[in-house]
């Protein structure tokens, strides 16, 4: 086997298709999750109320986006919704990188059902009698949410959203297959291109090692300033 | 609706058993052949590396550690790419779609089966490893005849739901040309080309039953488990730990 | 009714089911005055206590508190609780927050009082109970007794004409109880109308005006604390406090 030689990466235009790449790969983490924690909220929130239709409906979404494949998810999005749009909607979309659209919407609401199920886990565990003396103190139903059950659950369940975040992060690599122009998209270019396929893949490797400890890392340490003072 | 009768009615058969018994065999299938045998060399491998990681050795815990944090931190399509690459090249001949996505998903799986498995070793009670070194049986011993029986027991609803993981990541063979069921709608899609969205809901259909089943029954198993540690629990009055469910991946 | 009645039960009844926990209850608290209800085990005190800021709901008759039906279809059900003080058995302190921002919580989200405002109460109402110095420690870092009283605190942050304590002390390590007691009779002697379920005879020697005696739902006996101590009417009052007499 030859050497490794990473000056290869630096030839050309691989420079900025790397650049490009990472850019398009933190955009997508980036947009996807935020809308996943949003979503992810709102489901949890949703199944706590008394409408049974709701709950059905909120339990009926998670296991849909649980049981499905995520590249099926994209698929299903960026093959089959997206043709069933208004004509019109579809051209704008086309003009604007339907592929990264799709993609985010696709991965989001994925793991927003992965977030709620986190969050309920989170908001199971706190004792009826915290709920109990919100509601004493004359206390509203969302005030109560807001104020008591959800500071709470959050810090219970930080480890598994932290897990499902870097899953999150990893799955944005599906997108390559549905065009996006995303790292996993640029590593697969430049191989074929280059036939340097060692140097690319370990950088690309690297690259997402480096990112996922970051993102473990940065829970851990926000898990630590958000820990309650014990005796 | 009638849409998707018709594509089943006529791409039924591909999509469940590709083109057998004119050709290979294909759809979902291959998705259930590479999963089975995906998670049974997991198994073994995840019980390796689960000692690995636990063991005192160095020259083994540290290997082990990096192997699993590897597979955690990079997504599986580029691990899939790598074997792609690399075992034609480390067995000095070609190898197929298949074999590539069969070891890929082993080694992934491996990752996740060691931390279920080293969950539930160590969520057995300390007295039972004290109690078969003190009859006189040496660590190996030990493990195989008391602490994996009844630490699998208890991992018997965990690895239920790594299977459903890895029936879901065997659709990342279609990016190497696996022929297996996304791979075959796939291709029912390119030759039909009007009804992209009935074909994909039909797949997400497939997916969803197949894996909401299994999920159902991982659910009722660890009920069951669960009732019978807490019984456990009870007569030892040791704290047990409940065994770490698995993040499931893609 | 009285005119200066706080609360009130007309006829309160009420079943889990089959099981009737409450059984034809008619009695009154006036303003000002301490009430101490206490019974065997399963006798619906804690129940009674819930159903005065409608923690529990009744299927018979009618609750006053100030004179108003609680249950008219007209009141607010939170503001109506936000008058209404409630201490818990297990204090039930709101962990993720500061000993201050739990006093301080439902003053500015429900009466929409300042921060400062909230804040310089909170710090009143911690030296009237006795923790000054932790008006920013965490629930975590106190001791029942402690977190007890800042429950306590909790509850007068909202200004209740009359108080609720549910076996305030119950739960308690037996040294810790005094703190708490202590607490109690100070906002007695302060002319504060309280209903409280408790154990603690001393307590209701001390401070009480009244003594509801409850076995099964009923409130079988009532009468002046050292009526009632030294000569109960009632038998199953009698083995009640023979049963509490032998710890």
């Amino acid at each position: 086997m030859n050497r490794v030689d990473f000056s290869v990466l630096l030839q050309g235009d691989y420079p900025a298709m790397i650049a490009g790449g990472l850019v398009r790969m933190l955009e997508l983490t980036l947009l996807a999750w935020v809308l996943a924690m949003v979503l992810g909220t709102l489901l949890a929130l949703a199944r706590m109320t008394t409408s049974r239709l709701l709950r059905a409906l909120v339990a009926a979404w998670v296991e849909y986006h649980q049981n499905v494949p995520m590249l099926v998810q994209i698929f299903l999005w960026y093959f089959g919704i997206a043709t069933l749009l208004p004509a019109d909607m579809q051209f704008w979309i086309n003009r604007h990188s339907g592929e990264f659209i799709l993609a985010t919407i696709a991965i989001a609401l994925a793991m927003s059902a992965y977030v709620s199920e986190d969050l309920r886990g989170g908001i199971r565990s706190i004792p009826a009698s915290q709920l109990e003396a919100a509601r004493a103190l004359g206390m509203g139903y969302l005030q109560t949410f807001r104020l008591v059950v959800l500071p709470q659950a959050f810090r219970i369940a930080l480890p598994t959203l932290v897990n499902h975040t870097v899953l999150l992060f990893k799955g944005t690599a599906l997108a390559m297959t549905i065009g996006v122009a995303e790292l996993t998209y640029a590593t697969r270019e430049i191989e074929s291109r280059s036939f340097q396929t060692v140097e690319i893949y370990l950088f690309t490797t690297i690259v997402y090692m480096a990112l996922s400890l970051l993102i473990m890392a940065g829970g851990s340490m926000l898990g630590r300033r958000l820990a309650l003072p014990g005796r | 609706m009638t849409d998707i009768l018709t594509i089943l009615r006529d791409f039924g058969p591909l999509l469940l058993v590709g083109q057998y018994p004119n050709g290979p065999l294909g759809g979902l299938a291959i998705t259930f052949v590479l999963s089975v045998l995906g998670i049974a060399l997991a198994f073994p491998l995840g019980v390796g590396l689960a000692l690995a990681r636990i063991s005192p050795f160095k020259w083994l815990y540290w290997p082990a550690t990096a192997l699993i944090y590897l597979m955690r931190g990079v997504p599986l399509i580029m691990l899939i790419f790598w074997v792609y690459f690399f075992l034609p090249v480390l067995l000095g001949r070609p190898v197929s779609g298949f074999s590539t996505m069969l070891v890929t998903v082993a080694i992934y799986q491996a990752s996740y089966v060691a931390e279920i498995v080293r969950a539930g070793i160590e969520s057995l009670p300390r007295g039972q490893m004290e109690a078969a070194r003190a009859v006189g049986l040496s660590y190996m011993q030990a493990m195989r005849k008391v602490i994996l029986p009844q630490a699998l027991y208890n991992m018997v609803p965990s690895m239920l739901s790594q299977f459903v993981s890895t029936i879901k990541e065997t659709s990342l063979g279609y990016v190497i040309s696996v022929n297996e069921l996304t791979f075959a709608a796939n291709q029912i899609n390119s030759s039909l080309m009007t009804k992209p969205f009935q074909v994909f809901a039909i797949l997400a259909g497939i997916y969803f039953v197949l894996c909401f089943s299994l999920t159902q029954c991982a659910r009722h198993l660890e009920k069951r488990v669960a009732r019978r540690r807490a019984g456990e629990t009870a007569r030892t009055a040791a704290p047990v730990a409940p065994a770490a469910l698995p993040v499931t991946a893609e | 009714m009285t005119a200066a009645s706080m609360i009130r039960f007309e006829a309160v009844n009420k079943w889990y089911g089959d099981y009737h926990a409450l059984n034809a209850i008619d009695a009154e608290i006036g303003k000002g005055e301490v009430v101490v209800v206490c019974g065997p085990s399963g006798s619906g005190k804690s129940t009674l206590i819930r159903t005065v800021n409608r923690l529990e709901e009744i299927q018979q008759g009618r609750i006053f508190f100030e004179g108003q039906d609680i249950h008219a279809p007209s009141l607010n059900l939170n503001k109506f609780r936000s008058h209404v003080g409630f201490v818990f058995q297990s204090f039930n302190l709101f962990p993720h927050l500061s000993v201050a921002e739990n006093i301080m919580l439902a003053p500015t989200t429900v009466l929409k009082r300042g921060k400062a405002e909230g804040r310089e109460r909170a710090a009143q109402l911690l030296a009237r109970v006795g923790l000054s110095s932790k008006v920013d420690a965490y629930p975590g870092q106190l001791s029942g007794g402690q977190q007890q009283r800042v429950a306590i605190a909790r509850a007068l942050a909202m200004d209740p004409p009359a108080m609720l304590f549910d076996e305030p002390t119950s739960a308690l390590d037996p040294e810790m109880v005094g703190e708490v007691l202590q607490v109690m009779k100070a906002l007695a002697r302060d002319g504060m109308t309280m209903m409280c379920v408790t154990h603690e005879m001393n307590f209701a020697r001390e401070v009480a005006d009244r003594v509801w005696f409850m076995d099964q739902g009923r409130i079988v006996e009532t009468g002046s604390p050292e009526g009632f101590f030294s000569n109960p009417q009632s038998d199953r009052a009698r083995k009640f406090l023979s049963d509490l007499r032998s710890h």
